[in-house]
């Protein structure tokens, strides 16, 4: 569309594009400029390709055009005859990148200009922070003048004692001796009748070097942890350190138990070791690998009915471990605690409840355990609150199987990144963390977004970072929350997978600070378990992308499509490792 | 000007019967063709003037050079009866006998639903006839609710329509029968079927009538040609009607009372005339409307007309997916002809269900069954571009595969919706 004055001057510095074929002769004026607010669009739909070299309507105004031009063409000085100085200097120069970490120190410095901070979104977002002000750690939240604010009030304490295990075997007994945990392999055999679903159980050992095994899909990764004091969330947990229980499954006819692909194949290649939902390098596997019934590999009670008969034998040695007085590597304090006066927050984690193998056991009796607790789809997938002790104590038993690279298995809610973050970050009040489901239907994913909307008023909360696992179906829900927060005034962060394959299908205004999981180089759901969740430096840009929000601070439009070297500036400037993505010859 | 041109067929139903001949005089508001046998509907001439000629499709007029306001009034002796003479039909777009639509009571309860939805991008003659004055519109959604014995009339409308929303949330006031149910911002809201699945939860077949649910749905303007012509013994002669696009005045225009039978042309020149460049002439929405000429007359259907902006070059081969919402494969063809594209396939949105030969309505108007399988399709048979004609939500699944598989995507729309600077028909955005 050839466009008014009025457009024109609003857009004289946005690319020059012909609305229409124009002949040689031309004299370029606002008829024959297409509207720059439909280039969005016009890109997207492959219509439009705007070129670094194409120059700005104020460039071309009143130049004559040389040689007949087609419509959506990026003007170029090569087909006119003069082009025009512009007015103002395209972009300020930018502050050096490097500045950030060393802000603390000198907050007054670098009054001028910005640093350009680039954070990943949907598909990467970049952010303009005036110069000097926060960054990270470097600066406390804009306080009130007089009231001490922030000051440390503890509920209640968690100690986990990390217990050392240094092997495992598979014997005629169930016991713990001298750092090694014995499983009677007869226990399969009592573990399978809890579930008349699953036909039969196997387990063995795999020690961390001698990985390159065949396994069947990875279900779930599970710790061994048990409560010797006091209810989840409080009082002593002992975890085994190095070692974790694996959940394999396949149903009778050999048909692997997944639905969005599943990640069978040699273990070493199928798992992100050392991301919070995996084994850990150094660790030793237990696989417990169950058959279950023909055909009920996408109902959800035959999934569930590996976890529970998993649980069972999981359950023994819980039982040997309270016993077990070994070496602690490792004393872990967690507490749940108010700090008044600093902005009020809550991690909300969407996790699936469509149904089936989409499922999740909320708070059961022992950590990370099944016996005892609620599934979220039964509940309707409304949102439920718990503490963060409560989620670091094992609240969460996963039974999620959707895509291997980006569900969250059961050790990964034990040891969340971001409730570890906001809780131990002396500028926020994490107020708590809360669970909602992502039911299948539409109507139900309104239904329980406007419980939480409702939920999060009440809280009245200052910020909140929403995260959930998966992509597609559950981000219609996923967006619907960000836009309930949104809408109250909440500012709120969005964290999930996105990249390539999972660009999101819905949006509203409120989605503009959005952090990116993916590791994986094509930017798709790859087959490697735990491969693009949440970790530690998806948490930490998380962090920090509230609080700018928070703060005020503005956040830039993200570039159209996913880029990794926006996620690795942005991990530069918070001291972050670079994200290394996968190669696992996933194509676009 | 140009003659004054009523077609004889203007409606859903049998042509009506010319009853003048070459050189009688005419009066505006007198009938030049009856009613024919089985759903038909008369026709009034809408200016005093001459009969210059009886086709088989069409009286045409030459209008005096003054035109009276008045008209011939209709005679008749029931509310149905005025409805029945003056002509009335669907003005939304349908053209069905309002009279029809009226002429069967329910037998208990029953509602009379005020299509107020105004869903074709551009198009807002319905909104502003609303602002303007809502008192005619909620008289003829009375008369109507009497008509078919219904307890309840519902005005179904945009939320985001705020100025209109007041006036009639203001004008319902006084009967408690009367109500409004707010509607989602996004084509294809307004179809019937839409508007019976929104405001009573019911999801009619492709193939049903409101009538199942309980229900009759007339459209603004409609509604208030009602009004006149049981208030006011008018028959159907005038027209409201939106002008957009290239124009040499402002980019959308609203005309209110615009005589039927005028020629496009002449519209246009009241709009200040056509602008120097254009790439054809629609008559009725972006989604719906389809090509016509300067010479051609606004007729009972025609609710916009729309100078869209010139075409796009589009590839050598394009594929062509075709929804039930928008234009229809005859009308596909005819774009990528103007864009100077080959068809290199059709593909139908699986939801457009053919109710009868060349008639396709969609199963859930504006819930999206996946297009992707459409869209591999097309490519498969040597598309290197797409030409849609989906609605809202499945453009935004189309716009979620065919890029990515390097199929450019081109939209019925995109002509009429460039040509007023309105955001284009793709991915759904905030």
């Amino acid at each position: 569309m050839s466009i008014t004055k009025d457009t024109l001057q609003k857009h004289l510095t946005d690319p020059a594009v012909f609305c229409c074929r124009r002949a040689k002769g031309t004299v370029i004026g606002a008829d024959d400029l297409e509207d720059p607010t439909l280039f969005d669009d016009m890109v997207d739909a492959g219509l439009l390709t705007l070129s670094d070299d194409g120059l700005t309507i104020e460039e071309v105004l009143g130049s004559t055009l040389l040689q007949d031009v087609e419509a959506l063409t990026p003007i170029t000085k090569d087909v006119l005859d003069k082009v025009n100085a512009k007015s103002v200097p395209a972009e300020a120069p930018a502050e050096p990148v490097k500045a950030s970490p060393a802000a603390p120190a000198a907050p007054t410095a670098a009054p001028s200009g910005t640093i350009h901070l680039k954070i990943d979104k949907l598909e990467g977002l970049s952010l303009d922070i005036p110069a000097g002000t926060i960054l990270g750690a470097a600066g406390p939240l804009p306080a009130g003048p007089t009231e001490k604010t922030g000051e440390k009030k503890v509920i209640r304490k968690l100690i986990k004692k990390h217990i050392k295990i240094t092997d495992v075997e598979i014997s005629d007994k169930t016991a713990i001796e001298d750092g090694k945990i014995f499983i009677d392999g007869s226990i399969v055999e009592k573990a399978v009748k809890e579930d008349p679903l699953c036909v039969s159980m196997s387990l063995d050992v795999i020690y961390p070097d001698k990985r390159h095994v065949y396994t069947d899909t990875i279900m779930d990764v599970a710790p061994i942890a048990t409560k010797v004091e006091g209810e989840l969330g409080e009082g002593v947990t002992k975890v085994a350190d190095g070692v974790v229980f694996m959940l394999t499954g396949v149903d009778e006819d050999g048909v692997q138990i997944h639905e969005f692909g599943s990640s069978e194949g040699f273990l070493d290649e199928k798992m992100y070791f050392g991301h919070p939902g995996c084994a850990d390098e150094g660790d030793i596997i237990i696989r417990c690998h169950a058959v279950i019934k023909r055909l009920t590999g996408m109902t959800r009670p035959g999934p569930f009915a590996a976890h529970k008969c998993e649980d069972y034998i999981i359950q023994a040695v819980r039982n040997e471990l309270k016993k077990y007085d070994g070496e602690v590597v490792r004393e872990e304090v967690c507490e749940d605690l108010r700090r008044k006066g600093n902005p009020r927050v809550v991690l909300v984690k969407e996790i699936m409840g469509q149904g089936a193998m989409h499922d999740n056991v909320l708070c059961p009796n022992e950590p990370c355990s099944v016996m005892g607790g609620q599934k979220n789809v039964d509940l309707g997938n409304v949102p439920i609150v718990l503490t963060p002790n409560q989620v670091r104590d094992g609240s969460i038993h996963a039974l999620t199987c959707i895509g291997p690279a980006t569900k969250e298995m059961t050790r990964h809610y034990i040891r969340e990144p971001l409730v570890e973050g906001l809780a131990n970050d002396d500028e926020l009040d994490l107020i708590g963390v809360v669970f909602v489901g992502s039911p299948q239907v539409n109507d139900e994913k309104l239904w329980v977004s406007d419980r939480l909307g409702s939920l999060l008023e009440s809280l009245d909360i200052d910020g909140c970072i929403i995260t959930t696992e998966g992509f597609g179906n559950n981000h219609i829900d996923f967006i619907q929350h960000i836009g309930q927060a949104g809408k109250r005034g909440i500012p709120v962060v969005g964290v999930s997978f996105c990249a390539y394959q999972g660009q999101l299908v819905v949006g509203n205004p409120y989605a503009d600070a959005m952090v990116e999981e993916n590791m994986d180089h094509g930017g798709f759901e790859n087959d490697v378990a735990g491969c693009s969740c949440v970790t530690k430096e998806v948490a930490a840009r998380a962090i920090q992308m509230l609080k700018n929000k928070m703060a005020g601070v503005p956040i830039a439009a993200a570039p159209k499509k996913w880029d990794n070297a926006v996620i690795n500036a942005n991990n530069k400037l918070l001291g972050l490792p670079e994200t290394v993505l996968l190669d696992k010859g996933t194509l676009h | 000007m140009r003659p004054f041109v009523f077609p004889l067929s203007q409606h859903i139903g049998a042509p009506s019967v010319p009853v003048v001949q070459p050189g009688d005089r005419v009066q505006r508001g007198q009938c030049i063709a009856e009613a024919g046998e089985g759903l038909g509907s008369p026709v009034y001439t809408s200016v005093s003037g001459t009969v210059l000629e009886v086709t088989d499709d069409a009286v045409i007029v030459r209008a005096d050079d003054v035109q009276p306001k008045e008209y011939v009034p209709l005679t008749a002796q029931t509310p149905l009866d005025y409805i029945r003479q003056a002509g009335i039909v669907g003005l939304g777009g349908a053209g069905f006998p309002t009279y029809q639509k009226l002429a069967v009571p329910f037998l208990n309860g029953g509602v009379v639903i005020a299509n107020a939805s105004e869903c074709e991008p551009v198009l807002t003659h319905n909104i502003k006839a609303i602002e303007r004055d809502c008192r005619p519109m909620i008289r003829g959604l009375q008369l109507a609710m009497d008509l078919v014995h219904a307890d309840k009339g519902v005005i179904a409308i945009k939320a985001i329509h705020g100025d209109a929303v007041r006036a009639l949330q203001q004008a319902i006031a006084a009967d408690d029968r009367l109500a409004l149910h707010f509607l989602p911002n996004v084509y294809p809201v307004g179809e019937e079927r839409a508007v019976v699945r929104e405001v009573l939860g019911t999801l009619l077949d492709a193939g049903s009538l409101p009538s199942k649910a309980g229900a009759v749905i007339i459209n603004v303007e409609t509604l208030q040609r009602v009004a006149e012509a049981v208030d006011d013994k008018k028959p159907l002669i005038d027209k409201d009607v939106t002008v957009a696009g290239k124009l040499n005045g402002p980019e959308v225009q609203v005309f209110h009372d615009l005589p039927l039978g005028m020629a496009v042309n002449d519209v246009l020149e009241k709009a200040g005339g056509l602008g120097k460049e254009y790439g054809e002439l629609i008559m009725g929405g972006p989604f719906m409307g389809r090509r016509t000429s300067l010479d051609a007359p606004i007729v009972k259907t025609t609710g916009g007309i729309i100078a869209a902006e010139t075409f796009l070059p589009g590839p050598e081969k394009i594929g062509l997916l075709v929804c039930a919402c928008g234009a229809d494969e005859k009308r596909l063809r005819e774009i990528a002809a103007s864009m100077g594209s080959a068809v290199a396939g059709v593909a139908f949105c699986k939801q457009a269900h053919e109710v009868k030969p060349g008639v396709r309505k969609c199963d859930n108007p504006g819930h999206c069954p996946g297009q992707v399988q459409r869209v591999m399709t097309l490519k498969k048979e040597g598309a290197q571009a797409l030409l849609i004609s989906n609605c809202t939500d499945c453009t935004n699944t189309v716009m979620a595969c065919a890029p990515q598989l390097h199929l450019p995507v081109y939209h019925c729309t995109d002509g009429a919706l460039r040509a007023v600077h309105h955001k284009l028909i793709r991915r759904i955005k905030a």
